[in-house]
C-alpha cells in the first residue's frame, strides 16, 4: 500500500468515525428522568411492603425555583392510588420548605386519563375559595403539583386541575385553568 | 485495497443513514366539508415554507428537497382540486396545488405531531391574495390576509388602547398584611395611565371597568374587541406564597396554552369525513380559533412586553422579574397585541408600602406609559 493510499484510508478511517459519532449524538434522546424502580423492604412487624422512591420538589424563601427533597411511598394496590399518596406526600410539606398550597386544600380523588396521557386531580372546594394570590402564586401552585407529578411519573404528560368536582376558568381570576398543564422544569433547580 | 473498499462501503451506508435521518417526507390529502375544502400537506418533520398565489393556483416552496410519491396527483371528485404537483429547483421543493377555479383562503394553519400545514379553502370571485412570501416560521399559526377580510388583516396605526384594571366588586384580588385589596391599586394605577395616554397623545382608551364593579374575564377581552381596541394592557399587582418575592414582571400569553386547542384542532382534522356526524362545524372551528386569537399577535405582544418592562426596571428602581409568558386567560381572546403587568408585590411587606404611595403608584402609571409610548412608535413605523 503506497503512502498516498495510506493517507486516502487515514482520512476516510476519520471521517467515517467523526459522521459515527456525529450520528450517534445526534440521535441520541434527551436523558429522561427514570421511573421509579418498585423496591421491597420488611418493616417492624416483619411484614414486606413494596415502595418507590420520590423526589419531591418544595419552594423555598431563599431561592424562586423547586428544590429536591426525597422521600418514600408505599405502592398501593391500584395506580390511581399511588398517584394519591404521592399528592397527600406533596401536601404534607417538607421541614423549612414552602409548600405553595392554600391552608385546609385536599385531594378528593384522582382519574388517570390513559389514552390522553393525563392525570386530574380533584381537590376540596378550599382550592377555589380560598386562593386570593396573585398571578406569581398561581404559577407556584400549578407548576408545583405539575412538576412533580410529571417528573415522579413518567406516564404522566399533563396534569388537569378540578376543585370541588369541578372545572373552574381560573384560581384566582389569572392563569386559565379549564386546560391541562404540561410540566414547566424551568422551575426545577438544575433539572 | 480491501480496507479501502470495506471502508467506502461503510462510508456509503453511513450517507445512506444520514440522508435518512434528514429526509422530510410529505403526504397530501384534501376532503371536501360543508361549506369549505381543507388541504393538508402532512410530513414526517417540521419544515419551513413560503407561499405563492397565483390565478387559480397556490404554491408552497420549501428551501429544502422534500420527498413526494409522486411529481403529479389528479384529485379526482373534488369540488375545488385538480392536481397537485412536485417539482425540484436547486434545493427547493415546489408543491402546487391547482383549482378548477379562483378560490380564497380562509384559513391557513400549522400543527404538530405530525406536523401539518392546512389550508382551508372556499369557492370566489376573487382569486386568494397571499403575500408574496411570508415569513418562514412555523412556530405559530399563521393568517392569510384577504383582500375582502376587514380590520385584522390591514393593520393601522395605533388609536384605541384598552386599559384593563385587573380583578373589582366581589374579586377582591391578592391582600397585603393590610388588608389593602389588589383591586383598588389597579384601579388607581388604571385611571392614571388613561390620563396620561390621553392627555399626552390624543389617542381614545377604553377601560374594561372605571369603577370598583364585576367584570369577567371573557367580557374584559371581549370589550377590548368589540371597541376595536389595538392594544389590551391588564394592570395587576402580585402575590406569592414566597413572601420574600418583589420585583415587576411583564407578561404575554404562553404558546403551551393553546397546545389543548391546536390538540382539538388536530383531532377534529383528523377525524372521518366520511361521517357527517363527525364533520367540522364552520362555528365550532371559528370558536376553537377565537380561543386562539391572541396566538395571531405573540410577536407584537412579546415587543410590547418588552418596552413596558423596560421602562418599569429603568423608572421603578425595583428588582427586574423580566418578560414572562403563562396562560393567562383574559389575553387569550383579546385579538390585538396584549400584555399583562405585574407591577409589584402585594406580599411582599416592603412592596406592599409602597403601594400604598401615591408617588410610587405616578410612577408606576408613567412607566407602563413609557413603554406604550415606544411601543406604539415601532409599531406604527411598522404598519405605514
Amino acid at each position: 500500500m503506497t503512502a498516498k493510499l495510506r493517507n486516502y484510508l487515514f482520512i476516510a478511517i476519520a471521517i467515517f468515525i467523526f459522521a459515527a459519532l456525529l450520528v450517534v449524538v445526534c440521535s441520541r434522546k434527551k436523558a429522561e428522568h427514570p421511573e421509579p424502580e418498585i423496591l421491597s423492604k420488611t418493616i417492624e412487624d416483619g411484614s414486606r411492603i413494596e415502595f418507590i422512591k420520590v423526589k419531591l420538589f418544595y419552594y423555598s424563601e431563599a431561592s424562586s425555583f423547586l428544590k429536591p427533597v426525597f422521600s418514600e411511598l408505599k405502592v398501593p394496590e391500584i395506580r390511581e392510588g399511588l398517584y394519591k399518596k404521592f399528592i397527600e406526600l406533596l401536601l404534607a410539606g417538607s421541614n423549612g420548605l414552602i409548600t405553595p398550597v392554600p391552608d385546609g386544600v385536599q385531594l378528593r380523588s384522582v382519574f388517570y386519563l390513559q389514552k390522553m396521557e393525563t392525570l386530574v386531580l380533584d381537590f376540596n372546594d378550599t382550592l377555589i375559595n380560598a386562593f386570593s394570590g396573585g398571578s406569581a402564586a398561581e404559577l407556584e401552585f400549578i407548576y408545583f403539583i405539575v412538576d412533580n407529578i410529571c417528573y415522579n411519573f413518567k406516564e404522566i404528560k399533563k396534569v388537569k386541575i378540578l376543585s370541588g368536582g369541578n372545572e373552574h376558568k381560573t384560581l384566582a381570576g389569572h392563569i386559565d385553568l379549564e386546560k391541562a398543564f404540561f410540566p414547566d422544569y424551568s422551575r426545577v433547580k438544575n433539572e | 485495497m480491501k480496507h479501502i473498499i470495506k471502508t467506502s462501503i461503510f462510508f456509503i451506508l453511513l450517507l445512506f443513514s444520514f440522508h435518512n435521518l434528514t429526509a422530510l417526507s410529505i403526504n397530501f390529502r384534501s376532503f371536501d366539508h360543508e361549506g369549505f375544502t381543507r388541504i393538508v400537506f402532512e410530513a414526517d418533520q417540521s419544515f419551513t415554507f413560503s407561499l405563492q398565489s397565483r390565478a387559480s393556483q397556490l404554491e408552497m416552496r420549501l428551501p429544502r428537497r422534500a420527498d413526494f410519491k409522486t411529481q403529479s396527483i389528479t384529485v379526482e371528485n373534488s369540488r375545488l382540486l385538480e392536481r397537485v404537483t412536485h417539482e425540484f429547483k436547486a434545493d427547493s421543493s415546489i408543491f402546487t396545488v391547482y383549482f378548477n377555479g379562483d378560490v380564497t383562503v380562509t384559513k391557513n394553519f400549522v400543527l404538530e405531531k405530525p406536523f401539518r400545514v392546512v389550508f382551508d379553502l372556499v369557492k370566489s370571485e376573487k382569486a386568494a391574495v397571499l403575500p408574496q412570501s411570508i415569513p418562514e416560521n412555523t412556530e405559530k399559526p399563521q393568517s392569510v390576509p384577504q383582500a375582502d377580510e376587514p380590520a385584522a388583516s390591514k393593520p393601522k396605526p395605533i388609536e384605541t388602547i384598552c386599559i384593563d384594571a385587573g380583578h373589582g366588586g366581589e374579586d377582591l384580588g391578592a391582600l397585603g398584611k393590610s388588608k389593602l385589596p389588589e383591586k383598588n391599586i389597579t384601579l388607581q394605577i388604571s385611571q392614571k395611565l388613561k390620563k396620561l395616554i390621553e392627555s399626552k397623545t390624543g389617542l381614545r382608551v377604553i377601560m374594561t371597568r372605571d369603577k370598583d364593579s364585576d367584570v369577567s374575564l371573557n367580557s374584559r377581552a371581549s370589550i377590548a374587541n368589540n371597541q376595536q381596541a389595538q392594544m389590551f394592557v391588564s394592570i395587576h399587582v402580585n402575590s406569592s406564597f414566597r413572601k420574600s418575592a418583589y420585583g415587576s414582571e411583564t407578561y404575554f400569553v404562553s404558546l403551551q396554552a393553546t397546545d389543548q386547542e391546536a390538540l382539538e384542532l388536530a383531532r377534529k382534522e383528523n377525524q372521518n369525513p366520511e361521517d357527517p356526524s363527525e364533520t367540522i362545524k364552520n362555528n365550532e372551528l371559528k370558536m376553537i380559533l377565537w380561543n386562539m386569537a391572541q396566538t395571531e399577535y405573540i410577536r407584537e405582544s412579546s415587543s410590547l412586553a418588552e418596552y413596558i418592562q423596560f421602562e418599569l426596571n429603568e423608572l421603578l428602581g425595583t428588582r427586574n422579574r423580566g418578560v414572562k409568558q403563562a396562560p393567562f386567560r383574559v389575553l387569550m381572546r383579546t385579538a390585538m397585541p396584549a400584555v399583562l403587568i405585574e407591577t409589584a408585590f402585594i406580599s411582599n411587606s416592603s412592596e406592599e408600602k409602597k403601594l400604598q404611595n401615591e408617588e410610587f403608584l405616578d410612577k408606576i402609571a408613567f412607566a407602563i406609559f413609557n413603554g406604550i409610548s415606544k411601543f406604539i412608535a415601532y409599531y406604527n413605523r411598522i404598519v405605514k
